[in-house]
């Protein structure tokens, strides 16, 4: 987030200082954030941080909610896990595809470290994986959740 | 099936945009073609790649910086001098808070949660009732996203075209405005105090020092609508420099804010403003499968041939905003429902701003109805007194709203008149 | 049975030649046939990548696509070599004639997607805010934007000009801002997107001559009633004629409405076209052949299609 504002808040400055913006200066924050909500996904479902509605959840008895919060874990870790495959056949099918924006610097700092893994900054592909790992990471989170619930309920 | 999936999960309590990736993920995987999966992924990537977008967790972050500043506290002192001496004035003082706080954030969430913390034990504390104090702190809040800078704005923006930011700003100043008079009347009109409670001291300090200090915050969004307005910035810029005028007052200025908690500053508006773009990433990812499946054509051709007057119209589409309201959170319903309904009301003759303010106002009503009410929640979180409760102290409010709702559908002007004057 | 037609253009059928492709082939499968035909303008469905996946998935039935259809069959890039077709009268002879069938048949075995018939997206010409361009070496030192496309990186450079990829969404602040001075689209492309607002000059110089593919998952057409696989390729070859028809009326009305704006345009002699291509032929062609492999033949059998069509 601090790199997503330092970027946008430096280029537009420059925008209107010099007149001219760098070409990366709108796609990488994009990515950045993108990378960042995915992550910001599974973090929310440790933190119990989500939208949901809990009025008829509160209704239920601590056991039966216990229970069905156990579900609704093993639906996301499901979920989370069939997302990371969806999001890897799609980085996939186009992740070869340059980033336009991003393609020159890219390449500009392989050459100039000479790390050519680099490049991979210019490519699509790299991007958009952040859905299969956001997709992966939300599966991670809901199985400590799972773990933790079994293991709360156990031991009532 | 597939609804029935959707339903069953939001009610077991599973977070919205689990629920919806997961529906249309099963969806897919039942369908023709199980390598379409792709599709959901292709379509949340699609959905956030987009750099006016940013605007959103920029306001986020901007908001969040403002409340650890200290300008909370500054701006009730404000709006006290304002109207702290009126009958009722705490609670009037509660009202104006939140349109001052209203200028400098898009978010009504964000104005429950800061205005509640002071509000609610201090209205308290001068003889309000507790879940009163609660219910309008929420209801107020809700002024927050209409009055600019606004997210929902932003994001009607996007969706539909030929609708522009700085118009659709000047049209919600009016009507944001008109609901804080409303708020207002009432609150004059029925409150009970415990007798020797009346005057507001909730702020000692000198009626000149307190403007002097509110000086500084409220050039914020002068300065930030301005240059939108000017057209010398994208929204997103502008979000950029209202983060970095908050953060000079906070760690420069008022120097409330130690460097060393920024990154968690940073962190939370990043999870904050997370929950939207999910949201906004998964119901991207919806509209595919409803286009696919031609939702959007059938209800078209449904309302064209059911529905034939302007006025029968715009009040279906109340209802219907009203109705959604209560069970989704106001962006996802827009993401929806407003790439379908635009057209049409446009197609009626209903100016495209007069449309765009009635359906984020009618949404942000939405924020203080169960079960899903976002300010609702918040407020419950700060006051405790129980849903049930709070739901109860909160139904005349909703009323209120509903009829500046109704004033601002039949007098279009009320919407329209501001940026017509300034010529967007 | 429903046919699910989509591609990326507007729906309306008199600026959009996509849009006014897919109504007719709607109109005249529901007209003949029992047949629904559900059309998805406007990219609802995804962009032309997108669009040929679905297609090849069966997800989509029929797509009208063009620059996306080279990507997945190679041999079709082909035809984006630099001045191979003197002018529109003379890709529709090929296209329609043995190659354009030989063509579609080896895509199909490359792809499985049938190509019923060729509409078009129309020559694109250069336009650019600093000088008129009569010769190549006008282009000299000029840079300009090129769609993140090699073969177009490779004509440029033939020509003299400094290629610059810029993405589509990017062009209009690239022009306006001077990052680049040119661009190259076809007309109706430019006076759509008011491109002739940004820039002085346009040279109609129709470098390349882009078509669109209209395809149909060929599991989907084997699927049907002879009866019904007749209907749906006779509407193709319809709406071919329609998208090309549409095309040529809003090139011509948009040469003319460009001027009426202010923009100065020029026309080529033959001689001064012949400078064009042999600047930028060959090195696109070595680039070709460089990518194609054994799909190389190609470019010899368009050559020779293109000689006997313009003999
Ligand atoms: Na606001
Ligand atoms: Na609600």
């Amino acid at each position: 987030m601090a790199l997503v504002f330092t970027i946008i808040f430096l280029n537009s400055t420059r925008r209107y200082l010099v007149g001219q913006s760098v070409p990366w200066g709108e796609e990488l924050p994009i990515y950045l954030t993108i990378y960042g909500v995915m992550l910001a996904l599974a973090l929310g479902y440790l933190n119990d941080q989500h939208i949901r509605f809990s009025i008829f959840v509160d209704l239920l008895s601590e056991r039966v909610r216990q229970r069905l919060y156990a579900a609704v874990d093993v639906l996301t870790i499901v979920s989370g896990l069939t997302l990371a495959y969806a999001g890897h056949v799609f980085a996939l099918r186009r992740g070869g595809l340059d980033s336009s924006g991003l393609k020159s610097t890219a390449d500009r700092l392989a050459n100039a470290t000479g790390i050519t893994a680099l490049e991979w900054v210019g490519k699509l592909g790299t991007w958009q994986y952040a859905i299969a790992i956001g997709g992966a990471l939300l599966a991670v989170a809901a199985l400590f959740k799972l773990i933790e619930r079994i293991k709360t309920m156990g031991a009532n | 099936m597939v609804y029935a999936i959707l339903i069953l999960g939001l009610v077991a309590g599973v977070p919205i945009a689990i629920a919806i990736i997961a529906t249309l993920l099963s969806f897919m995987a039942m369908g023709e073609a199980p390598y379409a999966l792709r599709i959901v992924a292709a379509e949340m990537f699609k959905g956030l790649n987009s750099f006016p977008l940013l605007a959103i967790p920029l306001f986020v972050l901007a908001g969040e910086v403002m409340n650890e500043s200290g300008i909370t506290g500054r701006i009730i002192a404000f709006a006290n001098v304002l109207v702290g001496r009126l009958r009722a004035g705490l609670a009037l003082v509660n009202i104006w808070a939140s349109v001052i706080f209203a200028g400098l954030s898009g978010s009504a969430v964000a104005d429950t949660s800061a205005i509640g913390r002071v509000f609610i034990p201090e209205m308290e504390k001068h003889g309000y009732d507790r879940s009163f104090a609660a219910a309008l702190t929420a209801a107020s809040s809700v002024i927050g996203p209409i009055i600019p800078p606004s997210i929902p704005v932003i994001i009607y923006a996007l969706i539909v075209s030929g609708v522009s930011v700085p118009a659709l700003f000047m049209g919600g100043v009016v009507p944001g405005l008109l609901l804080a008079v409303f708020l207002s009347v009432y609150v004059m009109l029925t409150v009970k105090i415990k007798p020797g409670y009346e005057a507001s001291d909730l702020v000692t300090k000198p009626a000149r020092q307190a403007v002097f200090e509110g000086i500084l915050p409220l050039l914020m969004p002068v300065f930030v609508v301005g240059s939108i307005l000017a057209g010398v910035v994208t929204p997103t810029e502008a979000a950029s420099f209202a983060v970095a005028y908050a953060l000079v007052l906070g760690v420069l200025v008022y120097r409330n804010i130690k460097l060393s908690s920024l990154p968690r500053i940073f962190r939370d508006a990043m999870l904050d403003s997370a929950v939207i773009l999910i949201i906004i990433a998964a119901v991207a990812a919806a509209n595919w499968l409803l286009t696919y499946n031609r939702v959007p054509n059938m209800l078209t051709d449904w309302v064209l041939t059911n529905v034939d007057s302007r006025t029968t119209f715009l009040i279906a589409v109340i209802l219907l905003f009203l109705f959604v309201g209560l069970f989704l959170e106001g962006i996802a319903a827009m993401l929806v429902l407003v790439p379908i309904l635009h057209p049409i009301a446009v197609g009626m003759g209903v100016d495209p701003v007069h449309f765009g303010i009635l359906v984020i106002f009618n949404l942000m009503i939405g924020l203080i109805t169960p079960p899903l009410g976002l300010c609702l929640f918040v407020a419950e979180g700060v006051a405790g007194v129980g849903m049930a409760r709070l739901t109860r102290s909160i139904l005349p409010f909703f009323f209120v709203e509903v009829l500046v709702l109704i004033i601002l559908t039949f007098v279009p002007e009320t919407v329209t008149w501001l940026p017509r004057t300034l010529g967007y | 049975q429903t046919i699910r037609v989509a591609h990326v253009d507007p729906d309306d059928w008199q600026g959009s030649k996509k849009g006014a492709a897919a109504q007719i082939f709607k109109n005249i499968v529901e007209g003949e046939s029992d047949m629904t035909v559900e059309v998805f303008p406007a990219g609802a469905l995804g962009n032309e990548d997108e669009l040929v996946a679905q297609a090849q998935e069966g997800l989509t039935q029929v797509v009208l696509v063009s620059g996306a259809m080279s990507k997945v069959c190679p041999a079709a890039s082909v035809l984006d070599i630099p001045y191979m077709f003197s002018s529109a009268t003379v890709a529709w002879d090929v296209l329609d004639g043995e190659f354009g069938d030989a063509l579609a048949d080896h895509c199909l075995d490359q792809t499985g997607l049938r190509t019923l018939a060729y509409g078009e997206t129309g020559f694109r010409n250069f336009t650019n805010n600093t000088r008129e361009i009569r010769s190549p070496a006008d282009m000299e030192g000029l840079k300009f934007r090129v769609q993140p496309i090699p073969l177009y990186v490779e004509m440029v450079e033939g020509l003299g000009g400094e290629p610059t990829p810029i993405a589509w969404t990017e062009l209009p602040n690239a022009l306006s801002t001077g990052v680049v001075d040119g661009q190259e689209n076809p007309v109706g492309v430019i006076y759509n997107n008011g491109l002739h607002k940004l820039q002085k000059y346009m040279t109609l110089d129709g470098h390349v001559y882009a078509a669109d593919f209209i395809v149909v998952s060929d599991e989907f057409f084997q699927s049907l009633e002879p009866a019904q696989q007749e209907i749906v390729a006779k509407a193709a070859r319809v709406a071919g004629t329609m998208g090309r028809a549409i095309q040529q009326w809003n090139t011509a009305e948009g040469v003319k409405k460009v001027q009426d704006e202010g923009m100065q345009v020029y026309s080529p002699t033959a001689e001064e076209l012949q400078a064009f291509a042999d600047n930028a032929q060959p090195a696109v062609v070595e680039y070709l052949r460089g990518e194609l492999g054994d799909d190389a033949e190609w470019i010899d059998r368009l050559n020779d299609a293109v000689a006997q069509s313009t003999n």
